[in-house]
């Protein structure tokens, strides 16, 4: 159930990427089971409209980040999904914001709480 | 795969979303929701399906194109709604590009681009000036030009050529008529060109007794030989003497006709003048030429060695004549002799005389363009406005600005292609047409073919003029607030002044731009009118004239050349209805020819200026109706009097107010008899005062270019095979260069001024009818949104006539501001294309006036439709309707 939208946090802009690529990392998935599975890690804390996610999936495709396959569902061979598969090219890339990402947290907490930091 | 053909693209997305939606429905269920209400939250959670779908799009990249497809399926439907627009944009657009790429294209082959020598830049035309001739540059005397070519180190090489017409004949059959040039055999080393199967002249070719070979042109080897590789060492005739063919020049190879490099400059351009087909070598003998004379006849090309100017050859030659002038033996020096040089670069010469026409042709094409562009950008105003309401619609439904631009584009680029590929089709039929049909003689018409780059420029023009007046209207109403455009449009409102106020502007300017073409066009109708309507003095309907060519062959003596002139004569009076035939040594309306001078026996001392001699017969002045002032015309009895007719201005000349009859005058040596004074005529062109003329019996000195003409009762075209038919029933091997009626002689003298004029009427009522079009446009839209306005003034108690006034004085200042600057910009226009003008005061004020009436009239017509819909307006009706 939804949790009332005062208490969920707006993403960031350009995190989306990141955090699929990073849920892409425990292997492949399909859109929502990836959608899920940010929801579940959060605890709903983030608010992703789903919708949100097919733009940002065709995106890191069209870069070569993710590559993307119909594939039966492993139960039900009935139903097919459309997995979505890191790329070695992907493994670079979220290595790449990861490390922008921890840069960027560190800097904006020494600014919030510089006591801290000392 | 993003490359993949967008349909299953589009449906792997679809299949995707619905995976989503289904898996999220089921989830939903199974935390206790029933299967409708899970479906719901399913589609809740995904957010707006379309949206998403859209957004997926623009990540694929194909978003541009995909809404470009949209856009142009859009445009297609609403220009389809709108016809009437559609077809004006779509055919300005189309003239637009067809016309001035033709114009153009012309322009720049006969103007602009070099000759097609090599290094044509180094080619130039010398010619002399003789003072006690005139002071315009003739031909030159050829002992001079000798002199030139074993003195002047400015130049790597001198020749000289002299234009004429011959008949060619192979074996049997009529002679036809072709152009000749006959030039020494430096001719074509001097203009760079090999020929394409055999040879050019060689040295030897210029010494008597070899000259009997010819050199052909491409174009004749094609249509008498049909293009045979054998036709080297085959026999032709060329004016009765056999000649050798030795080469064939190139395809490409065009030299100009007589009319482009003439030996006399006032001699007006001969139309139908035929473009050289054959080069034949001379044997020049130098000692048949006088030292002091001879001018006017032969045309001296050469080559300058490079980095040497017009200039520095003109001063060399010119100091090389003062040498002439001291060598040359005394008796033949006349004692006010100056002789100077003139030197010109060969494409000046070449192209001088259609460069004022042709450059206004372009600037009235331009202006034309100009005109058709801002109507469109007006349509395109109005346009846009009347879509205001359309587009505050889509803005509040959620259309970005930057679709409302593309729908914009998109229709623009729809007009564009249409247009623009209907317009290169044009350009294509009126350059093949210009080129079959020629209007006016031009040089190098031949070199005229569709230059692309030109074609790209115009498209590029007409096309960018479309889209910045479809788009600018656009931007504009992207950037308005969709409320207010909402609220505006309830039509209480008077609409946007600004908008109003920008169009009735536009078309001010257009009334500019339609007056000056319209004043300059009426110049050019009162110019042709002029020329048509003046006193010739002699009359030309119901004559038709034959030329005859006799060659030097078959009719060298005096003799041979009067029996055939009397048999002609004879037999084309024998037709019937003939009321009167005669013939003449040179063709009316073809300016002046044998210029001598001519003095009183009684005053030697009296110098008059030089004037024409014509051989003419007895019949001459009674089938051209030229009136006698004095004495008799000739008859028979003068052969061989030394008698001499004078036309009214050369015996004013010389005798002033006596009785010139009886009179005696020398010319060429020669004492003769005034028999007979007749009526000034222009008979040597229509552009030109009369000219002094001294007609001498044909007998003295049957002429070789002899000229027949006939009157008939019955019409002159009817005469014309008939003369044919006269002249080959006395011996079918001479050549009859052309048998016309008088009548279109005279139309033909005028072809360039009947040319410029038709085009520029055209012009100028096609800029009328954009001028009217536009402010129909402007005030029918301006009823539609004052509707309201109007009904309420009418309920106040205005009244028709009011309303009538209100409307048509809304577009009446810029319409009566930019007539004014019209006429202004005319006048001023005028001294540029003075010398196409005849018997045209400085300012016109007939023409002025006529111009005025004519528009405020047209400009009335147009506005009263809108005016009466306004004043038909029902008050009672137009306030309910709110």
């Amino acid at each position: 159930m939804p949790k009332e939208s005062s208490s969920r946090i707006q993403l960031l802009q350009g995190t989306l990427d990141m955090l699929i690529l990073r849920t892409l990392l425990f292997g492949p998935a399909h859109g929502h089971q990836i959608a899920r599975h940010i929801q579940q890690t959060t605890e709903d804390l983030l608010q992703i409209e789903h919708g949100s996610l097919y733009p940002a999936l065709h995106r890191l495709e069209r870069r070569g980040w993710i590559a993307a396959k119909w594939e039966p569902a492993g139960k039900d061979l009935k139903r097919e999904f459309k997995y979505y598969r890191l790329t070695p090219a992907g493994r670079r890339q979220l290595v790449a914001e990861e490390s922008k990402w921890k840069k960027l947290s560190s800097a904006i907490a020494r600014i919030m709480w510089p006591a801290e930091e000392n | 795969m993003w490359w993949r053909r967008p349909k299953s693209r589009e449906m792997d997305l679809e299949r995707e979303l619905c995976a989503h939606l289904e898996l999220e429905a089921e989830e939903q269920q199974q935390s206790g929701l029933d299967p409708e209400q899970a479906h719901y939250a399913a589609r809740r959670a995904l957010g707006n399906a379309a949206l998403i779908k859209e957004q997926v799009r623009e990540v694929w990249g194909w978003a541009l194109w995909d809404i470009f497809v949209q856009e142009i399926r859009y445009a297609l439907r609403t220009l389809g709604r709108s016809p009437g627009f559609t077809a004006t944009a779509v055919l300005t657009l189309a003239l637009g590009i067809g016309a001035s790429t033709a114009v153009f294209t012309v322009v720049d082959s006969v103007i602009l681009k070099p000759l097609a020598y090599h290094n044509s830049g180094q080619l130039v035309q010398a010619s002399e000036r003789v003072r006690f001739l005139s002071l315009e540059p003739l031909g030159p005397n050829p002992r001079h030009v000798d002199l030139w070519q074993k003195r002047a180190t400015d130049f790597s090489g001198l020749t000289l050529l002299r234009y004429r017409a011959a008949g060619l004949s192979q074996g049997s059959g009529h002679p036809r008529l072709i152009g000749a040039v006959t030039c020494l055999p430096n001719l074509f080393d001097i203009l760079q060109v090999q020929a394409l199967l055999g040879r050019v002249f060689l040295p030897e070719d210029g010494v008597k007794g070899h000259d009997n070979v010819a050199v052909l042109t491409y174009s004749l080897w094609q249509s008498l030989f049909h293009g045979d590789a054998n036709v080297l060492n085959r026999t032709i005739r060329i004016d009765d003497t056999p000649r050798v063919v030795v080469g064939i020049l190139p395809e490409r190879f065009h030299f100009p006709n007589a009319n482009a490099l003439r030996t006399i400059l006032s001699r007006p351009p001969v139309s139908g003048t035929p473009d050289p087909a054959v080069f034949l070598p001379v044997a020049l003998d130098l000692t048949q030429f006088s030292w002091n004379g001879d001018y006017g006849n032969w045309v001296s090309l050469g080559r300058l060695k490079p980095g040497i100017t017009a200039g520095r050859a003109e001063a060399q030659l010119t100091a090389i004549d003062g040498e002439v002038i001291q060598e040359m033996p005394a008796n033949e020096t006349h004692l006010e002799s100056k002789l100077t040089a003139a030197v010109q670069p060969m494409q000046e010469a070449v192209v001088s005389d259609s460069r004022t026409g042709l450059w206004l042709l372009m600037a009235a094409v331009a202006g034309l363009m100009l005109l058709a562009c801002l109507n469109l950008a007006n349509a395109q105003l109005g346009r846009a406005m009347a879509r205001r309401r359309e587009a505050a619609v889509r803005t509040a439904l959620g259309a970005t600005k930057w679709r409302l631009v593309w729908n914009a584009l998109a229709e623009n680029l729809l007009l564009a292609a249409i247009g623009g590929a209907t317009g290169v089709l044009l350009a294509f039929a009126a350059l093949d047409l210009f080129r079959r049909y020629p209007p006016v003689d031009l040089p190098r018409l031949a070199e005229v073919h569709l230059n692309f780059s030109v074609l790209a420029f115009s498209v590029l023009v007409v096309v960018s003029a479309s889209l910045l007046s479809g788009l600018l209207p656009a931007m504009r109403l992207a950037s308005s607030d969709p409320q207010e455009s909402l609220q505006q449009s309830t039509s209480r409102t008077l609409g946007n002044r600004q908008h109003t106020k920008l169009r009735t502007w536009l078309i001010g300017v257009q009334v500019f731009g339609c007056a000056a073409l319209l004043l300059v066009t009426g110049l050019f109708s009162k110019s042709l009118l002029y020329l048509l309507n003046q006193d010739r003095g002699f009359q030309t309907g119901h004559v038709a004239v034959a030329e005859v060519r006799l060659t030097p062959n078959a009719y060298g003596t005096d003799q041979s050349r009067a029996v055939f002139d009397e048999a002609v004569l004879a037999n084309l009076r024998a037709i019937p209805a003939v009321q009167a035939a005669g013939l003449v040594s040179a063709m009316p309306l073809e300016g002046v020819s044998w210029i001598e001078p001519l003095i009183r026996t009684d005053r030697p001392k009296q110098e008059g200026p030089l004037i024409n001699l014509r051989w003419v017969s007895p019949g001459y002045f009674e089938a051209t109706r030229q009136r006698l002032l004095a004495g008799r015309f000739f008859e028979d009895r003068d052969r061989g009097r030394n008698n001499v007719v004078l036309s009214e201005g050369e015996a004013k000349a010389l005798w002033g107010n006596e009785d010139p009859i009886g009179g005696q005058v020398r010319v060429r040596n020669q004492t003769r008899t005034v028999i007979g004074v007749v009526a000034d005529s222009r008979s040597t062109s229509l552009k030109s005062a009369p000219a002094r003329m001294a007609y001498l019996h044909y007998a003295d000195q049957p002429p070789f270019a002899t000229f027949f003409m006939a009157r008939s009762a019955r019409a002159a075209d009817t005469l014309v095979p008939e003369m044919r038919r006269a002249i080959w029933k006395y011996s079918p091997d001479v050549t009859i260069a052309r048998v016309k009626t008088f009548d279109s002689q005279v139309m033909d003298s005028l072809a360039p001024e009947r040319f410029q004029t038709s085009v520029l009427l055209a012009f100028g009522i096609a800029a009328l009818l954009l001028a009217m079009l536009g402010i129909y446009g402007v005030l029918s839209y301006s009823v539609v949104t004052r509707k309201q306005e109007i009904g309420v003034r009418m309920a106040l108690g205005a009244t028709r006539r009011r309303v009538y006034t209100l409307t048509m004085s809304e577009a009446s200042v810029p319409v009566i501001v930019g007539l004014a600057a019209g006429l202004l910009a005319g006048i001023l226009a005028e001294g540029a294309v003075r010398t196409l003008l005849y018997g045209i005061q400085r300012v016109d004020p007939m023409v002025i006036a006529t111009v005025a009436v004519l528009f405020l009239l047209a400009a009335a017509a147009a506005a009263f439709p809108p005016a009466r819909r306004a004043a038909s307006v029902d008050p009672m009706d137009a306030l309910r309707s709110e």
